[in-house]
């Protein structure tokens, strides 16, 4: 029978596990969305998506997703990483609950530099980012829809170094139709 | 530690050490939390240069523009006949005639223009496919400044004497706009200071003259409902007027007003009415099919100051080719709405293609001229058919066919229309395709010759319909229109308005599909899908002039003198809905370059 220092130190392992970015995703409302298509991708995209087997960096995707926190100052906030000799960017995607300011917070983990290349209102935001630095952009996407950002250093690019920033919800209000409300793709 | 030492120190204290294996396992469980959680942010890093905008990093742009803006009132836009230096509307005055009084370069000159300078608006991003990409604009010029608009949410302000860039505003259009038919811009307007600009994504912009930043922004149409925005925004009085697209989504169309000053929403006007409104017993009873009835908005209108009209043309109803689920002749669709610029109210209508089979959406623009006592309007149809009406009342005064058709008979002088054939489940060959006989390109109105120049698209379709089920955002045609690509060909003509009659034709290999300019040097300038520039003679059509500019002209050139010196604008940059108009030219290289040529 293990004494308490050893019970404590399950204890404490449990709760980091159920932090986790692994066991969060055996929650009920994730498990549902599993359809055989995506379990075929995740399964399989590893095979093809490790660098120089099928692809000379990373499936792009492959960065995952992460929702930007939306902070008092009403500012959407993430963090994006540029892991070692992949070509992505960590998260991928970013997404913001409604259209707004965003702050990325980008780290290059990487050998080589790269720059982050933001679309933004007014203009594309440019963050230099030599090895081993950290920057932030801010940018204002307040429209919903997909974004794409990436890095326009070479390739990288085309490589796998493209991300979306997705912003989600509604138009305002006052220019939706006058209509009955129509049924949308996903009802079917 | 000898061993005998530890169990000495164990039989003392009591305490004994976990068990190898309870050890190992918590070991391997700290390595694999290690491995398997996120590694912590690495906030020791040095800290990166700042952000900074990608056009800081411009040094050959200005960065401002001189103010030339804040004298430009709708007044003045009314008197821009007084100063046909510059280019101050879409359409180079409110009447729409897109005629120029300068004289400069004229018929025996043209052979010796040349490019004076040359913009290339730049790469083209990741928003949509290289298909659907268009340089479309018409460009604006006060006193010396050009005021470009592009696809991709660019907008420009040049010199307009040398090319050199002032500054640049880019919105950020998502990936996923549901664009029908191209990414494509065609112009802004100017005026109380202030550049206004409509996005893909139907956001309308009030950028500062001066600077390029953004002085207000509001939303005019709903992105999820499958509606989105490729017009270029009209200055009336003090009010800014643009117009929807998305008839091909299953929208319902409007216009809407904002105030130029503050950007409040002062009114919208749908074109398709609700049950128990005006026009709504031309839709079926009990039926959402008004909900989907299109009738959008998409080209810029023309006004009249005295009538204090303006006359905005309707798209096609939803969806384009089945019309058995909205029996009736679909008001107001396909037609041209005469509308009081203050509130919206639809003054009265002209309808050219009630109960659209065929895709003729009605959006051409209306000439507004005057001619021999009367005020008229001219409209070239996409259904074949120059309509000329008195824009007082919207009374018919003829109506002629322009090319081939074979839709329709229609009565000269009633109007009175008499189908001849529609799409059928197995494909019906029709005249004109769903391009029209003229597609969106605009017609000009020369004040010097008191003719009428179109652009023409000869082109024939093998129409089908098929049943769909509505989905919100999805596209909703109904069935589909398969140009017959080896009878179709390109004119410009020269029509004499008070008969309707053919004075002259110029003839091409493919449609022509780019706005022509008439100016009072006796020239006509067209643009070719193959990349031609050329000057026609106004009087007899004869080709004065040729210049090649590496990629097909879809967009509306201008022509305006600067210190003296006439130029002729021309955006070149081949795309769009190649499909529709031109699919022999499907395969042929974009283009994103303004020209712009002056004698020596």
């Amino acid at each position: 029978m293990p004494g308490p220092p050893a019970l404590a130190a399950c204890a404490i392992v449990a709760l980091a596990l159920a932090g986790c970015d692994y066991v969060r995703l055996l929650r009920p409302s994730v498990l549902k969305q599993l359809n055989p298509d995506v379990v075929r991708l995740v399964n399989e995209l590893p095979a093809v998506d490790d660098a120089n087997e099928a692809l000379v960096a990373r499936l792009f995707a492959h960065g995952g997703l992460s929702w930007a926190d939306r902070g008092r100052d009403g500012v959407y906030r993430d963090q994006v990483r540029i892991p070692r000799n992949q070509y992505i960017w960590k998260p991928a995607i970013v997404v913001m609950g409604a259209g707004g300011e965003l702050e990325i917070d980008v780290a290059n983990d990487d050998e080589v530099f790269h720059i982050a290349l933001v679309p933004s209102n007014g203009g594309r935001q440019v963050l230099e980012l030599p090895v081993r630095t950290r920057g932030k952009v801010r940018v204002r996407l307040d429209q919903p829809g997909l974004y794409w950002f990436g890095c326009p250093v070479a390739n990288h690019a085309g490589r796998g170094m493209l991300g979306i920033v997705m912003v989600k919800g509604e138009v305002d209000p006052a220019a939706r139709l006058d209509r009955p409300k129509m049924p949308r793709p996903e009802d079917r | 530690m000898t061993i005998e030492q530890r169990a000495r120190r164990r039989a003392r204290t009591g305490k004994t050490r976990a068990p190898v294996s309870t050890r190992l396992s918590a070991t391997a469980v700290a390595l694999l939390l290690a491995l398997a959680c996120s590694k912590p942010f690495p906030t020791h890093y040095p800290v990166s240069p700042p952000a900074v905008s990608f056009k800081a990093l411009d040094a050959s742009m200005a960065g401002s523009a001189p103010d030339v803006a804040s004298r430009v009132t709708s007044q003045r836009i009314a008197g821009a006949r007084e100063e046909p230096h510059n280019w101050l509307t879409y359409y180079g005055a409110y009447d729409g005639q897109r005629y120029s009084a300068l004289d400069q370069i004229n018929a025996g000159n043209v052979a010796g223009l040349r490019p004076a300078w040359s913009f290339q608006a730049g790469v083209i991003g990741v928003i949509a496919a290289p298909a659907t990409y268009a340089f479309e604009a018409a460009p604006l010029v006060v006193d010396g400044v050009m005021f470009l608009s592009g696809y991709d949410g660019y907008v420009w302000a040049l010199d307009a004497a040398t090319g050199r860039m002032l500054w640049q505003y880019r919105h950020a259009v998502p990936l996923d706009v549901p664009l029908c038919c191209g990414n494509v811009n065609r112009g802004v307007a100017v005026g109380l200071g202030k550049v206004f600009y409509a996005s893909p994504n139907a956001q309308l912009v009030a950028l500062d003259a001066i600077t390029g930043r953004v002085m207000w922004q509001k939303t005019f149409a709903d992105v999820r409902a499958g509606e989105s925005a490729t017009v270029a925004p009209l200055l009336v009085k003090n009010l800014v007027i643009v117009g929807s697209s998305g008839a091909e989504y299953g929208v319902r169309g409007h216009l809407d007003a904002f105030d130029a000053g503050t950007g409040r929403h002062v009114w919208r006007r749908y074109t398709v009415p609700r049950p128990g409104e005006p026009g709504s017993e031309t839709w079926p009873a009990n039926s959402l099919a008004w909900a989907t009835g299109g009738g959008t908005t998409w080209i810029t209108g023309s006004y009249d100051p005295e009538l204090d009209l303006l006359y905005w043309g309707t798209g096609n109803p939803g969806p384009d080719f089945d019309g058995a689920v909205r029996p009736g002749n679909n008001l107001y669709t396909n037609s041209v709405i005469a509308v009081d610029p203050d509130d919206g109210t639809i003054r009265w209508h002209y309808q050219w293609t009630p109960h659209d089979l065929w895709d003729y959406d009605g959006v051409n623009e209306n000439i507004l001229f005057d001619l021999d006592g009367r005020k008229l309007l001219a409209h070239f149809d996409k259904n074949g058919h120059l309509f000329v009406l008195d824009r007082t009342n919207g009374r018919l005064v003829r109506v002629t066919p322009f090319g081939r058709v074979t839709w329709a008979d229609v009565t000269e002088s009633t109007g009175a229309i008499t189908v001849k054939l529609r799409p059928t489940p197995a494909g019906q060959r029709i005249c004109p395709g769903p391009a029209g006989l003229k597609e969106w390109p605009h017609a000009a109105f020369s004040r010097a010759t008191e003719l009428l120049y179109v652009p023409v698209v000869e082109q024939c379709a093998t129409f089908k319909v098929m049943r769909q089920e509505f989905s919100e955002g999805m596209a909703y045609w109904g069935g589909e229109a398969s140009p017959i690509r080896t009878e179709q060909w390109g004119e410009v003509k020269a029509i004499d308005p008070r008969t309707g009659q053919q004075r002259w034709s110029w003839r091409f290999a493919h449609p022509i599909v780019a706005s022509v300019l008439a100016t009072a040097g006796d020239l006509v300038f067209a643009g070719t899908p193959t990349g031609e520039v050329v000057a026609l003679h106004a009087r007899t059509g004869a080709e004065l002039w040729r210049y090649q500019t590496g990629s097909g002209i879809h967009s509306s050139p201008v022509t305006y003198r600067v210190n003296g010196k006439q130029y002729v604008a021309v955006p070149s940059g081949w795309g769009g809905w190649m499909k529709g108009f031109a699919p022999e030219m499907y395969g042929a290289n974009r283009g994103n370059t303004l020209f712009v040529f002056a004698l020596p």
